[in-house]
């Protein structure tokens, strides 16, 4: 047994050293070893790997605090950066909304009030139609009333059965005379007739009159329904505009107030109307371009853009610009802040004196459109010319010929066919002067709705903003909750790595506590912590403590060193 | 009055605006070359009538000269006219029609030269549009290209500075119709001698190319 023992301890021993043997010939055990049994890192596995993750596990419990700490300062510091941005911008875009729902309001309010003012206005002028418009219907009125009166005490005053009886009396002595029945008869009906005749000789004027006046009291009747129905619609559309108003004033709900007034829809229409303008002022630019070189030359580019052309556009700006002035001094639109405190008078003459500019303009552009005619003209001439001093020969061998070369060539100049014409213009030309009159104007009227779309502009590019910046603030919000939560799972990882010597430090330390403290304290401890966590819970990475709660009392007091920090970052 | 106080007025702004480098012109100067040798001379009213067509196409502000080569071109004998177009078409209209005219009436009066100094009347139209502020500048060349040069004149070795200047070969009469490559030869000949002068060549085989080449139209 001790022999056989002997053996393989020796043999054992003797495997060992050719084994290292082996290893020193090779020159790299560790290279061999990795090679007979793979490596990780470098490092072979089996113990040399164990004690490799042992020592890293030792070394980040070591390095706990700090690298929690690491992880807080970048993660948790990053997302409570975000979380600042994120309630900044929405803080922000509901201020942005909140302030265009107060201007949408308030020029909803204005927009009321004008028409208050408009309705009023309209209600005064109507008020003293109505003062002379009702004069004469009241004294007809009055008049008619007067005369039913009148005629109705008459009929009152009329006794039938006494002026009955009276005939019957009065014929009574010549019914006595009377000898036959036949005759009796008569007279009574007779005297009765004259009397009922005489009785009733008054009250025919008054069943007149009222027959008269009868229709006459309708249509007067008529009349003061008409008016007074109106006066109620006016009446009624300034109270309810009034009513509104006083709700857009008073009401806290803006958003509801601003939601009912319409942006978009009159932003569109404006917007149409102004590409229908727009396309005049190029049908306007392509009239006027090559007539602006007489004035101007050619030859020459102003930033890209040739001279006549640039002249042109000049031209049309300047057309606007009067029509800008003309609409406001007119009242139409309310562009240009220095009318609004002009005086009456002045804003007379600005518009007088726009007008004129524009009619100049106008008279400028009919005088262009003949010009353009003259120079087309002129240069079709020099192109005839030009055509017969080449020659058809020449013009024969040239691929594609000029415009009408060699037909001018051959035709001498007087054949050209005759146009029909309009006071000695081609009816093109006609046509050009029409509208190059008429353009200027348009080009005014596109003024019109200009407020409309630069006031709407602003509204609606406002609400985008505002927008924006509540999106942005969801983003910012969004990557917040990414990194603290990038960071708290980290920091799981990272303890679940060393949880067994977080667990041996744990019991170690309840352990000493426990022999420091007395039991019963001891037994309380689990409850307490139930309740509150204890102070050595702030260094525990599974109790995440955010750096800033949100609800804090004295919140502001409490970041101020944060702020300041994310205005250095 | 009014159209001078505007033009006055355009001046000084487009002053103004110069100074800011906002203003450019768009302004060509052409320089028309006809070869009056024995070999040619015939071809000269065809070649005036496609200058004509050129002028008819010129933009009003555009620059007009013609000389012709001689013995001796490089001479201010032999220009034969230099005129600017107004910049207003009506005007402009007026002088392309005065040009058509003179140059008309140069065709009808041409008298052939003994040699043919190509170079001289290259280097005569290259000085005067180097004096021009046009950006755009043309030499427009009618002849058949074959130089014969006198020994008062020998302006075979004068090397010739181009820079900036398209030069244009049009209406080239094939001198020779027996052998097509030395036509050919001659026109690389001709092209390498331009543009290692620095300027830029064409030929135009077609009377109508020539317009749209100088005045840029489709």
């Amino acid at each position: 047994m001790g022999k056989g023992d002997g053996r393989g301890v020796l043999g054992a021993a003797e495997g060992i050293a050719v084994e290292q043997t082996l290893d020193q010939a090779t020159g790299s055990p560790s290279s061999a070893a990795a090679t007979d049994g793979g490596s990780f890192l470098g490092i072979p596995y089996g113990w040399p790997l164990a004690l490799a993750v042992v020592a890293l596990i030792i070394v980040m419990w070591i390095g706990r605090e700090p690298m929690h700490r690491i992880v807080r300062q970048t993660f948790f510091f990053l997302g409570y950066m975000f979380m600042r941005w994120g309630t900044a911008f929405l803080e922000h875009g509901r201020n942005a909304r909140a302030v265009t729902n107060e201007k949408i309001a308030s020029f909803r309010a204005d927009e009321l009030q004008d028409r208050m003012l408009h309705l009023e206005e309209k209600m005064g002028k109507r008020t003293e139609q109505l003062a002379r418009e009702t004069g004469p219907i009241l004294k007809k009125l009055d008049k008619a009333t007067h005369e039913l009166a009148t005629s109705a005490n008459a009929i009152s005053d009329i006794n039938l059965e006494d002026a009955a009886e009276r005939a019957f009396r009065a014929a009574l002595p010549s019914m006595e005379s009377a000898r036959g029945l036949t005759k009796v008869e008569k007279t009574i009906a007779q005297n009765t007739a004259r009397t009922m005749n005489e009785r009733l000789a008054p009250l025919r004027p008054a069943l007149i009159t009222i027959r008269n006046e009868s229709p006459r009291l309708k249509e007067v009747a008529e009349k003061l329904v008409k008016i007074e129905h109106e006066f109620n619609k006016n009446a009624s559309d300034v109270n309810k505009a009034f009513t509104e108003f006083e709700e857009i004033v008073r009401s806290e709900d803006r958003r509801k107030i601003a939601s009912r007034a319409s942006i978009v829809v009159p932003w569109l229409i404006a917007v149409l109307i102004t590409a229908i303008a727009l396309s005049g002022v190029a049908l306007n630019f392509f009239l006027i371009e090559r007539p602006m070189a007489e004035i101007v030359g050619e030859g020459a580019r102003i930033g890209g853009v040739g001279l006549p052309t640039f002249a042109a556009i000049i031209v049309i700006f300047l057309e606007f610009v009067t029509g800008v002035i003309l609409m406001d001094a007119a009242g139409f639109t309310r562009l240009i802040p220095a009318f609004h405190s002009m005086s009456a008078a002045g804003r007379r003459v600005m518009l007088v004196v726009s007008f004129c500019f524009l009619s100049l303009f106008s008279v400028m552009e009919m005088t262009l459109s003949i010009v353009r005619e003259q120079i087309i003209e002129q240069q079709r001439e020099t192109d005839r010319l030009a055509a017969q001093i080449i020659g058809p020969d020449l013009i024969a061998r040239t691929a594609p010929a000029p415009e009408g070369a060699a037909s001018a060539a051959e035709a001498p100049a007087s054949t050209a066919p005759q146009r029909a014409n309009v006071f000695g213009l081609e009816l093109s030309t006609f046509a050009q002067l029409i509208l190059a009159g008429v353009i200027p104007w348009l080009l005014a009227a596109a003024a019109l709705p200009l407020e409309t779309i630069i006031r709407n502009s602003v509204f609606i590019l406002s609400i985008f903003a505002s927008f924006a910046l509540i999106f942005l603030a969801f983003v910012c919000k969004t990557i917040s909750a990414v990194f603290k939560n990038v960071g708290v799972f980290l920091l799981a990882v990272y303890d679940f790595i060393i949880f067994l010597p977080l667990y041996i430090q744990r019991k170690v330390q309840a352990r000493g506590a426990g022999a420091d403290e007395p039991p019963t304290q001891r037994q309380k401890e689990p409850r307490q912590k139930g309740r509150k966590a204890p102070a050595s819970d702030e260094d525990d990475a599974f109790v995440l403590s955010d750096p800033a709660p949100e609800k804090a009392p004295n919140r502001d007091k409490q970041r101020q060193p944060e702020q300041k920090l994310e205005k250095a970052s | 009055m009014i159209g001078r106080l505007a033009i006055a007025a355009c001046a000084l702004s487009l002053t103004a605006l110069s100074a800011c480098g906002l203003v450019t012109s768009t302004n060509r100067s052409v320089f028309f070359v006809f070869d009056v040798s024995g070999t040619y001379v015939k071809s000269v009213p065809d070649a005036t009538k496609i200058a004509n067509m050129t002028v008819a196409k010129l933009l009003p502000g555009d620059w007009v000269g013609a000389s012709q080569i001689s013995a001796c071109s490089f001479s201010e004998k032999e220009i034969i006219l230099q005129r600017q177009l107004p910049t207003t078409p009506s005007l402009a209209s007026q002088a392309q029609r005065e040009l058509f005219e003179e140059l008309k009436a140069y065709a009808e009066q041409v008298k052939p030269a003994k040699y043919t100094d190509i170079r001289g009347a290259l280097a005569q139209a290259s000085a005067e549009l180097k004096n021009r502020p046009e950006p755009e500048r043309f030499i427009v060349l009618f002849s058949d290209m074959v130089g014969d040069y006198s020994k008062a004149c020998d302006t075979s070795q004068f090397e010739l500075d181009l820079k900036g200047i398209h030069v244009i070969a049009a209406n080239v009469i094939k001198s020779d119709p027996g052998d097509p490559k030395k036509y050919f030869d001659l026109l690389a000949e001709w092209e390498a001698t331009v543009v290692a002068a620095g300027g830029k060549w064409s030929l135009v085989s077609s009377p109508d190319q020539l317009p749209s080449l100088v005045a840029g139209l489709q």
